[in-house]
């Protein structure tokens, strides 16, 4: 697909004589609605907001702004050169923003980590906040950020562990300028359009240990953000959803499922066949059981990270049978007949 | 394509660490941390010891109201507001998924 065009104005939906404030309060009211962090797991957000913040770095930069207004998008090699390019000059296309930020682009889960600025370093912020000497960022290794990452697994992926292969891409040094963005005289690098960085996909297996939980993380020590300056890369916490799974609910170690029993069994006690996540058991019901009533299925639930095995509890529901044959019909009016239960008796609803 | 086995660290989010700790990891001053803790922004871990501890999943809280004070201009305590309430729809939103996928 061609590259189009980017109008970082119409992106932030303010005009060219848009003062910095109003550039500044477009920015931030779309940041309200598209921030990764308040939309966790929206990838179009995540990409919304990508665009939006690239608009803000070049518009809320007096310098790089007026270059912008002049050059258009080519004002990077304006910027890099400090040449303009020549006339109809196509050579350069503007990159994605993750393509500046020396980090990863996940393909095969969702992203939740973000670009600290435009330096593509690691987590800057709290330096550019707070009072650390920029001066110093720009030299000696650094290390790359951490970036944070969703990961679903199924329950049994969960309660098993096992490996997992991830795809994922990795910003990497620029094979033809080496990370200078250019090649030649003032030529941008063609292979990597002035960044000094391509995507590269990875393929990595992780094995995850048993015992994970939704909202558990795991580390990837060195899979996160690459270095500065030979640093080490940052870090890649993938933090566990665990997917909905149809039969049973998880509460802590424990898992429950719900059987459903005939009316005579719920009376006369049964055998009956029960799923836990290794298999299936059976499971004696006793006699008289109601609705609503567990069943504890000691160590029949998750495993735990550390050793040990969480509880299955069966949730009984007695359904009754919607039509019945004239032989049942009759052996119901004889229980009718029969039968002192009142199921009412004792309660202190009013009007039952 | 490369390809290589990763070993999983095991990352307890629970794991407590000292507020110098933190302020190293994240690149922050310790006062700037002590700051945090002092205004209710960041939660120690109640416990006999002396010295106040934080979770390490605290890290990952700080480095995201960082990015909500840069992006929407809040302020910490705001950022803490959001972010609490970001995990509350979260957690409501899995539980209606749960619900859903269990009717159908």
């Amino acid at each position: 697909m061609a590259t189009q065009t980017k109008d970082y104005y119409a992106e932030l939906g303010v005009s060219r004589t848009s003062t910095d404030d109003q550039i500044k309060a477009a920015y931030r009211k779309l940041a309200r609605k598209h921030h990764p962090d308040l939309n966790p797991g929206d990838k179009a957000a995540e990409e919304r907001f990508k665009e939006l913040q690239q608009a803000y770095d070049v518009l809320s930069n007096p310098e790089t702004r007026k270059l912008y207004d002049q050059y258009g998008e080519n004002w990077k090699v304006v910027q890099q050169t400090g040449q303009a390019p020549p006339p109809n000059w196509e050579g350069f296309r503007q990159q994605g923003p993750q393509q500046q930020s020396g980090g990863f682009d996940f393909s095969g889960f969702d992203f939740r980590g973000f670009r600290p600025g435009t330096t593509g370093e690691g987590f800057d912020i709290f330096e550019e906040l707070f009072g650390r000497s920029g001066g110093t960022r720009q030299t000696g290794p650094h290390r790359g950020r951490d970036v944070e990452a969703e990961l679903e697994l199924s329950l049994e992926e969960a309660h098993t562990g096992g490996r997992r292969t991830l795809q994922l891409q990795s910003a990497e040094t620029c094979p033809t300028c080496h990370g200078t963005g250019m090649v030649g005289e003032g030529q941008v690098c063609p292979t990597c359009g002035g960044q000094g960085q391509i995507l590269k996909p990875k393929t990595i297996d992780v094995n995850i240990p048993a015992g994970m939980r939704d909202g558990s993380s795991v580390r990837l020590a060195g899979q996160g953000g690459a270095g500065l300056n030979g640093g080490p890369g940052g870090d890649l916490y993938l933090h566990i959803r665990l997917k909905p799974h149809p039969k049973f609910k998880v509460e802590g170690d424990d898992v429950e499922v719900e059987m459903a029993l005939a009316p005579w069994e719920a009376v006369l006690g049964a055998r009956i066949q029960v799923p836990t996540i290794d298999g299936r058991v059976e499971v004696n019901v006793p006699q008289g059981a109601q609705s609503g009533q567990r069943l504890r299925l000691r160590a029949q639930g998750l495993n735990k990270r550390k050793g040990g095995r969480g509880d299955e509890y069966v949730r009984l529901n007695i359904r009754v049978p919607k039509t019945v044959t004239a032989e049942e019909q009759r052996l119901y009016e004889e229980l009718k007949r029969l039968s002192t239960f009142n199921p009412r008796a004792g309660s202190k609803a009013k009007g039952v | 394509m490369s390809e290589q086995f990763i070993r999983v660290i095991d990352c307890d989010l629970e794991q407590p660490l000292t507020l110098a700790d933190v302020a190293e990891i994240v690149g922050a001053r310790p006062t700037l941390i002590s700051h945090l803790v002092r205004v209710g922004v960041l939660e120690t871990i109640s416990d006999e010891s002396e010295e106040p501890l934080l979770r390490t999943r605290s890290v990952l809280r700080l480095r995201r109201m960082a990015r909500l004070r840069r992006d929407l201009g809040v302020n910490f305590a705001g950022a803490a507001v959001i972010l609490d309430l970001v995990d509350r729809i979260e957690r409501l939103n899995r539980e209606i998924e749960e619900m859903h996928s269990r009717s159908s």
